[in-house]
């Protein structure tokens, strides 16, 4: 099956199947059209395919008379950050994020820096779709200009959010492992910053990712095997846009993507309470640290855009998802791996804790995950078809914000279909390991006898 | 009526923001790797402002396809084509619309060897477009853009080489160019301080707006010979926007003519470099003709089209010719139109004969062309044409670009036109009154066609 897909802010999609020049180009002219001709930020990753998206991409903003103001490699929080500082109609980042080489992405930035919201790109999919773009003659045609010094502004901006001084004192070293994504060239401004010492793994602009790039357990084993050899206090694992991070205590232990919200979000939370937002099938270590101090916590869909919505709507103060992905309104619209890193050091240096005392205080769910494959139209039926007859969910409260959620005292379970694969994903959570599988298993065979 | 894309043997023409768009520019780039094969393509373009985007657009449709993008900048189009054996690439790209106004923009493809491609090979290319399935590469495949640096050097090398370098600058000539605020504008300045001139430059602002008709016809260059005139310079110089053509003004400002460029700078290479065969279009001044006889040197005319006359010239093993518009082309420099070999060429000539320009103008011979069109639908154009051919029957007549029939001292060609349902009618003579005589009876001719139709 070929693999591509739009999203109200970008579209996603396989190099040499589906992302064509021409079609990227149709896409960021209809951008350009929307942003009428506005000054435009630009950035990138490293994948080997991303200065051939960075050139369509490009071509589109300059022939709908856009200011390009390129970035060239630059990770998506800090290109996101820049939008409102330099008062731009929006940006452009070129990244695969945490997808897995061979594919790659656009993802459309609005005036404030957060993803494109649906009510405008809903607009840019029309005018996509109708190909109604805005044509400049001759001498009217965009100009491009190398974007001036955007990393000072944001270090700055990022060392006064923080207490550097506690960081700085604690003398910490951190491995961190930018899988020779868009961070590399910045890491060692960031930790001259902070006054860590760093150790960096896969810091090779090469093209090509040091390996899966999805922050998780399994693809942190070299921030693991290393950690105890340069005696870290922490290690880190970002996603090739920097948007993501995964922690690796200083045992070594890979604790799961799912520790990175609520960890950050106690202290966040001490720091500044408010309202804190996340989507619909993040672990509910997030609502019991939550409750803890005393918050409110407002569930939406799947992804950074709605999360970022809803933060505004609320007036939340964190928000963030459980694949290791958080932001501070107060900071930036952008999930932000520097930020992210930033504020678990500052728990640490503050609390005078070790990485892994830090995880153990969390409550303790087990996670179980499993996939069922199947045609998308046979996955969006057999979900539908749950959703109707709820008996199966056996008193538990249902939800179908995104996908469908049930709720039990002791844990829950969530079913979605992918947005990437043709699949369905199961997510269930339990205090105890056995539940967990038993209900991830039962909801597995009643959605394979429906699909 | 909105000007259409024009996909020809000369590349892929349109307007801007009309016909003109990134997605059929990347397309074309897309087809163009996919025709030369995985490799270096070399990259170039003019001052026009829409070259940034086309220039984006051409990258990303190279890479998609596995190509190198070798991207040379703003550069002349000669200095491209040089460019492209010597960097090993399979092929390069030329984004300039040459001597058309600044609304249009254009493709122009050249071949591994560093010419354009051939009408036969030019289709395939186009067959490929129109298949629509150029393939795409996975992201392992796709390659990075590079940078040539001093792209200009290796032109400037061939023609310093090529000339006496060391006498012209001992000349230390006074030197006024016009740069049509084009690739001139870029690399005009230095290239003649190279040959020890001393340079005074109108249009020299590299916008691509252009502040001269782009095309250097001798009624547009006034702002050239005034600064002839009040700079008292050796010889004025002036370029289209991609630097293939140059017209040519002498001490007193006055323009020589475009044919009269061609003749002198021909003249220059028999005299100096190299005896031996001389070939120009269809459409070339008979001068250019009277100066390869009398250096008892074989002379023939090629096709319009500027490929054409290179492959003729290739074939024939000429030592120079061109197009009568001003493009010199010296195959021991490179077998391309080229300004910048042409003004050296030149000044050459001036350095060697000790002669100013007005006196060298006056050992060509005089010819005056006459050219006029008429409106004829396009399926009579065939009838036409063959009516006019069996008028003239017994005559010397030359069939390869519409009917071209050799008089004694002059000659007439009846073709139609590549771009409008228009027959194109050109007649040169030895003097006005002649040619104006000769396209009379042409046009009786012609008229007595359509009639008959």
């Amino acid at each position: 099956m070929k693999s591509v897909r739009f999203a109200n802010f970008g579209v996603r999609g396989r190099i040499g199947d589906t992302i064509s020049p021409e079609m990227l180009i149709d896409f960021s002219c209809a951008f350009g059209t929307f942003a009428d001709g506005g000054r435009v930020l630009l950035g990138r990753d490293t994948r080997s395919s991303s200065p051939m998206l960075h050139a369509s991409v490009l071509a589109g903003l300059l022939s709908t008379g856009c200011e390009v103001l390129d970035f060239g490699v630059c990770p998506a929080p800090i290109l996101q950050f820049s939008v409102e500082r330099l008062k731009a109609a929006g940006a452009v980042s070129i990244s695969g994020g945490h997808t897995r080489m061979g594919y790659n992405a656009l993802t459309l930035i609005g005036p404030n820096g957060a993803y494109l919201e649906p009510v405008g790109g809903e607009v840019v999919l029309d005018i996509y779709h109708a190909r109604d773009f805005r044509r400049c003659a001759w001498d009217r045609q965009g100009v491009r200009q190398t974007a001036g010094d955007f990393l000072d502004p944001y270090l700055s901006a990022l060392a006064a959010l923080l207490d550097v001084d506690a960081i700085r004192r604690a003398g910490f070293t951190v491995v961190i492992d930018p899988v020779n994504g868009s961070a590399c060239r910045y890491l060692n401004p960031f930790a001259e910053r902070l006054g860590i010492k760093l150790v960096p793994i896969n810091g090779d602009e090469s093209g090509y990712l040091a390996h899966d790039p999805e922050p998780r357990p399994r693809n942190a084993k070299q921030v693991s095997a290393l950690i105890g050899y340069v005696k870290g206090d922490i290690g880190f694992v970002l996603s090739s846009d920097a948007g993501r991070v995964a922690l690796v205590c200083e045992n070594g232990e890979t604790a799961s993507e799912e520790f990175v919200f609520p960890v950050i979000a106690r202290h966040a939370l001490s720091r500044r309470p408010g309202v804190l937002v996340t989507n619909c099938c993040t672990s509910r270590m997030v609502d019991d640290v939550a409750a803890r101090m005393g918050t409110r916590v407002v569930k939406t869909p799947v992804g950074q855009a709605f999360i970022m919505a809803a933060l505004a709507d609320e007036d939340g103060v964190i928000g963030g998802e459980g694949n290791g992905s958080v932001g501070l309104p107060a900071f930036s619209r952008a999930f932000d791996g520097f930020l992210a890193i930033g504020l678990i050091l500052e728990a640490l240096a503050k609390s005078g804790r070790r990485a892994s005392e830090l995880v153990a205080e969390l409550p303790r769910y087990h996670i179980v995950k499993r996939q069922i494959y199947g045609e998308p139209h046979r996955c969006y039926r057999a979900l539908e078809t749950m959703q109707v007859d709820t008996q199966w969910a056996d008193g538990g409260h249902v939800d179908l914000t995104d996908g469908l959620r049930v709720d039990w005292d002791d844990g829950w379970l969530h079913l979605r279909a992918s947005q990437t694969e043709p699949m369905i994903r199961i997510i269930s959570e339990s205090k105890s390991r056995q539940s967990a599988a038993d209900r991830a298993l039962a909801a597995a065979r009643r959605l394979e006898s429906l699909v | 009526m909105k000007e259409l894309l024009k996909v020809g043997v000369s590349g892929v023409r349109g307007v801007v923001g009309e016909s003109l768009t990134p997605q059929i520019t990347a397309s074309f780039a897309r087809a163009f790797a996919v025709f030369v094969g995985q490799g270096r393509v070399v990259v170039g373009r003019d001052t026009r402002p829409s070259g940034r985007a086309i220039e984006a657009a051409v990258i990303a449709g190279l890479q998609s396809a596995g190509c190198t993008p070798m991207l040379a900048g703003v550069v002349p189009t000669p200095t491209l084509c040089m460019l492209v054996p010597a960097l090993g690439a399979r092929g390069g790209i030329a984004i300039t619309a040459s001597h058309n106004p600044a609304q249009w923009n254009a493709l122009k493809f050249i071949g591994a060897e560093g010419q354009f491609l051939t009408p036969h090979r030019a289709a395939e290319l186009y067959d490929i477009y129109h298949q629509g399935d150029a393939a795409l590469m996975p992201e392992d495949g796709l390659p990075e853009s590079e940078t040539v640096q001093e792209p200009m050097a290796l032109h400037t090398k061939r023609i310093t080489d090529y000339v006496d370098t060391q006498a012209i600058r001992k000349k230390a000539f006074r030197v006024a160019v016009d740069c049509c605020n084009g690739v001139g504008a870029v690399h005009t300045r230095a290239f003649l301080e190279r040959l020890g001139c001393n340079v005074v430059a109108c249009f020299e602002a590299p916008t691509g707006a252009f502040e001269r008709e782009p095309e250097p016809l001798p009624e547009r260059l006034g702002a050239l010979s005034s600064l002839v005139r009040s700079h008292a310079c050796d010889v004025g110089f002036a370029q289209d926007p991609d630097g293939d053509r140059l017209a040519v003004v002498d001490e007193r400002g006055q323009p020589i003519g475009e044919d009269a460029t061609v003749a002198l700078a021909i003249q220059q290479v028999l005299d100096a470099h190299a005896k031996g065969p001389v070939g120009v279009n269809l459409s070339t001044s008979r001068c250019v003709q009277v100066v390869a006889e009398q250096r008892g040197v074989a002379f023939f005319r090629t096709r319009i089209g500027e490929i054409n006359v290179v492959e003729t010239m290739l074939s024939a093993g000429a030592v120079a010719g061109g197009e009568g518009t001003g493009g010199v082309i010296i195959p021991a420099i490179h077998p391309c139109r080229d300004s910048y070999a042409a003004m050296a060429v030149i000044l050459e000539l001036m350095t060697m004969t000790e002669s100013t320009v007005s006196t060298l103008r006056a050992g060509i011979p005089n010819f005056f062309l006459v050219k006029d069109k008429l409106v004829v639908s396009p399926q009579n154009v065939a009838s036409i044409l063959r009516f006019v051919r069996r008028e003239y029957e017994g005559k010397r007549i030359n069939l390869m670009d519409g009917v071209y029939v050799e008089l004694e001292d002059s000659w007439i060609h009846v073709r139609p036109s590549n771009t409008e349902p228009v027959l194109r009618i050109s007649a040169e003579a030895p003097s006005k009154e002649q040619a104006a005589r000769l396209m009379q009876q042409v046009r009786a001719v012609v008229e007595t066609a359509i009639a008959k139709r």
